[in-house]
C-alpha cells in the first residue's frame, strides 16, 4: 500500500540504523549483566550446591554401607540432609538457567530486531533518488498495489525450502559432531534475505503514508470498508483455525493420557497405578502437580510456573497499551497529562511512540520469560521427545512465534511513530496491527489455562 | 456502551482492562493454588475464557461497534472449532458410553453386538 501523502528524506531512514544500534546496545548490556555476570555467580553457587549434594550422598551411602543408617528409612537425618542438598542443587541449577537464558534471549531478540530495523533502514536510505520522488502526478487519493507481500511470500517459500538444513546448521553451531550442509543452508539464508528486502520495501512504501489513498472495498458485504482491515479479519479467521487444530489435538490426546485426574477417578485399562502416570505440562508447572492422592512426589515447581503467570499479565497489559497508543493517535484534542506522566509524554507524537515502546517491551518480556520457562521444563525432564512435551512446545512455540513476528512489525510502528508520527488520519496502521496483537492475546487466553491448569 | 461512553471519568477500554486484569488474577491465582478441584478447573477454562475472550474481542478489537459481517467473519471459524470439539467428544474413550445422549449418536449397535 502506498498512498504517499508526504515525503520522507533518506536521512530519516538512517535513524532506523541508529535505532538498531541502540537496540543492539541494550541487548549486549542485558546479556553481559544477566547472561554473563549474574549467571557466572549463579553457576558458582550451583557448583557449590552440587559438591554439597555429592558430600551428603557419600555420607549417606557410607552410613548405609557400614550399617549405621537404614537405607530404606526416609526419616533418617542423613537421608533428609541428602534430599535437602539435592533440592538445593536443583534450585541453584534452575536459578542459573533463569539468568543465563534470559541474557542469551535478550541478546538474540535484540540482534533480530537490530537486523530487521537496521538492514531495512540501511537499504531504504541507500535507494537512489528516493529524495526526488515528490514530483509526481499522483493525486492524494491515488492508491497503488504493492508487490512487497508477494516478494515476502516468495522469500518464505525459499526459506522453507532450505529449512531442514538450516536447522541442521543451527545444531552444528551447538554440537561439533553435527555437520552442516552448506548448499541448502545457502538457499535458506537467501530466503531470509529476500524476506528482509521485501519487508524493507514494504516499510519504504508505508512510511510516507499519512492517511490519503486508503484502498476501499467496493462490493458487498464489505462495501465502504478499508481493504486492509477486511484482509486482516480474514487472516485472523485463518489464525483461529490454526490454533484450533493445536488445541483440539491437545484435548484429543489429553483425554487418553493416564494423568493424575484419570488416576484420581479410578483410571482405566492400562492406567491403574502411579507407575502408569503420564506427566503433562501442568504437572511440571503447578505446585503439587503430578502427585496422586498423596502418593508419589510432586514434579511441579513455583519458579517454573512464575514466568507463565507474569506473561499472562504482560500480554493483557500490552493489549491495553496498544489501545492507548491508538486512542492517543486518534485524539486531535489530546493534552499532555500533568506531573510525571506529562514528562514522559510531552507531545501526542511522543505519547504514541512511548505507548508502542511499552507494548514492545512487554512483548519482549513475554519471549524472554517463555524461553526461561522452557529451559526449566527441559532441565526437569519435560522434553519435546514425549507426546505431552511435543504438543506443549509446538502449541506454545507457535504462539511465541506469533508474538515475536508481531514484535518485529511493532518495531517498525515505533520507528514510524518516532519519525513521521501517527495521528487521526493515519492511525489505521496501529489499529490493524492492534487487531493482530489482540488476537495473539486471545489465543493465550485459551492456551494458558489449557496447558498450565488442565 | 459506545467507544466514547465514560463511567467514573474513565472510558470503556479502561474498565475492560480492569475486568480483564481481575479475571487474569483469578486465573493465574488458580494455577498457583494446589489441589484445585476438577470442576473449578473446567469452570475457569470455560467461563473465565469466555469472559476474557468477549472482553478482548468485543471492546479491544472493536467488534461490538463493527457491522455484522466483521462479526460473522470472526465467528465463522468457531463453527469448525465446535465441530472439532464434538469430534473429540465422540472419539475419546468415554465417547461411547460416557457422554450425554444429546451429543452422541446411538452407539447401541456397536455396544450390543
Amino acid at each position: 500500500m502506498s498512498g504517499h501523502g508526504n515525503h520522507v528524506a533518506n536521512s530519516t531512514w538512517m535513524r532506523a540504523v541508529m535505532m538498531a544500534g541502540m537496540i543492539l546496545t541494550v541487548g549486549i548490556v542485558g546479556f553481559a549483566v544477566l547472561g554473563v555476570f549474574v549467571a557466572e555467580n549463579k553457576h558458582h553457587t550451583w557448583e557449590d550446591e552440587h559438591h554439597h549434594y555429592e558430600d551428603a550422598k557419600d555420607e549417606w551411602s557410607a552410613g548405609v554401607a557400614d550399617g549405621t543408617v537404614n537405607g530404606s528409612d526416609h526419616s533418617e537425618p542423613l537421608y533428609i540432609a541428602k534430599e535437602e542438598a539435592h533440592n538445593a542443587e536443583v534450585a541453584a541449577h534452575l536459578s542459573y538457567l533463569t539468568y543465563r537464558v534470559a541474557g542469551v534471549t535478550m541478546l538474540f531478540i535484540a540482534g533480530a530486531y537490530a537486523t530487521f530495523i537496521g538492514l531495512g533502514g540501511f537499504l531504504n536510505a541507500s535507494k537512489p533518488k528516493a529524495d526526488d520522488h515528490h514530483d509526481d502526478h499522483h493525486d492524494e487519493h491515488e492508491h497503488h498495489g504493492s508487490a512487497s507481500p508477494i516478494i515476502f511470500a516468495f522469500g518464505i517459500m525459499v526459506f522453507l525450502w532450505g529449512l531442514p538444513d538450516f536447522i541442521v546448521a543451527c545444531k552444528a553451531l551447538l554440537d561439533d559432531t553435527v555437520t552442516a550442509e552448506l548448499g541448502m543452508l545457502g538457499i535458506s539464508v537467501s530466503g531470509m534475505l529476500i524476506m528482509v528486502v521485501a519487508v524493507s520495501n514494504w516499510w519504504f512504501e508505508d512510511l510516507p503514508f499519512i492517511g490519503h489513498g486508503e484502498q476501499i472495498a467496493t462490493s458487498y458485504p464489505f462495501e465502504g470498508d478499508h481493504i486492509r482491515k477486511v484482509g486482516l479479519w480474514v487472516f485472523i479467521m485463518s489464525e483461529i483455525m490454526v490454533f484450533a487444530t493445536f488445541f483440539s489435538s491437545y484435548l484429543r490426546m489429553r483425554t487418553e493420557w493416564c494423568t493424575k485426574w484419570a488416576l484420581d477417578d479410578g483410571g482405566f485399562a492400562g492406567c491403574r497405578t502411579t507407575s502408569d502416570l503420564e506427566l503433562t505440562a501442568s504437572d511440571y508447572l503447578r505446585p503439587g502437580g503430578g502427585k496422586v492422592d498423596g502418593l508419589g512426589e510432586s514434579v511441579g515447581d513455583f519458579w517454573t510456573l512464575l514466568p507463565g503467570g507474569i506473561n499472562t499479565f504482560a500480554l493483557i497489559i500490552s493489549s491495553y497499551t496498544i489501545v492507548l497508543a491508538l486512542k492517543t493517535a486518534k485524539n486531535a484534542k489530546w493534552e499532555s497529562p500533568k506531573g510525571f506522566m506529562g514528562k514522559l509524554m510531552p507531545t501526542r507524537k511522543a505519547a504514541v511512540r512511548n505507548y508502542l515502546i511499552a507494548t514492545l517491551i512487554l512483548g519482549s518480556l513475554f519471549i524472554v520469560l517463555k524461553l526461561v520457562e522452557w529451559s526449566h521444563l527441559v532441565a526437569e525432564g519435560f522434553t519435546i521427545g514425549t507426546v505431552q512435551g511435543s504438543i506443549f512446545y509446538i502449541a506454545t512455540g507457535a504462539h511465541g512465534l506469533h508474538v515475536f513476528l508481531g514484535l518485529v512489525i511493532m518495531l517498525y510502528l515505533v520507528f514510524k511513530a518516532d519519525t513521521v508520527g501517527f495521528d487521526e488520519d493515519n492511525a489505521q496502521g496501529i489499529e490493524y496491527f492492534g487487531l493482530y496483537w489482540h488476537f495473539v492475546d486471545l489465543a493465550w487466553v485459551v492456551i494458558f489455562p489449557a496447558f498450565y491448569l488442565y | 456502551m459506545s467507544e466514547h461512553a465514560e463511567f467514573m471519568g474513565k472510558d470503556v477500554y479502561f474498565w475492560n482492562f480492569i475486568v480483564l486484569m481481575f479475571f487474569t488474577l483469578f486465573e493465574v491465582g488458580a494455577v498457583f493454588f494446589e489441589g484445585i478441584p476438577k470442576a473449578t478447573v473446567w469452570g475457569i477454562l470455560i467461563v473465565v475464557g469466555l469472559i476474557k475472550g468477549f472482553g478482548i474481542a468485543a471492546f479491544f478489537m472493536h467488534l461490538k461497534d463493527e457491522h455484522k459481517w466483521f462479526n460473522i467473519t470472526f465467528m465463522f471459524p468457531w463453527i469448525f472449532v465446535a465441530l472439532m470439539l464434538w469430534g473429540i467428544g465422540l472419539s475419546n474413550p468415554e465417547g461411547v458410553t460416557g457422554l450425554p445422549s444429546w451429543c452422541t449418536p446411538d452407539w447401541s449397535y456397536a455396544t450390543e453386538r
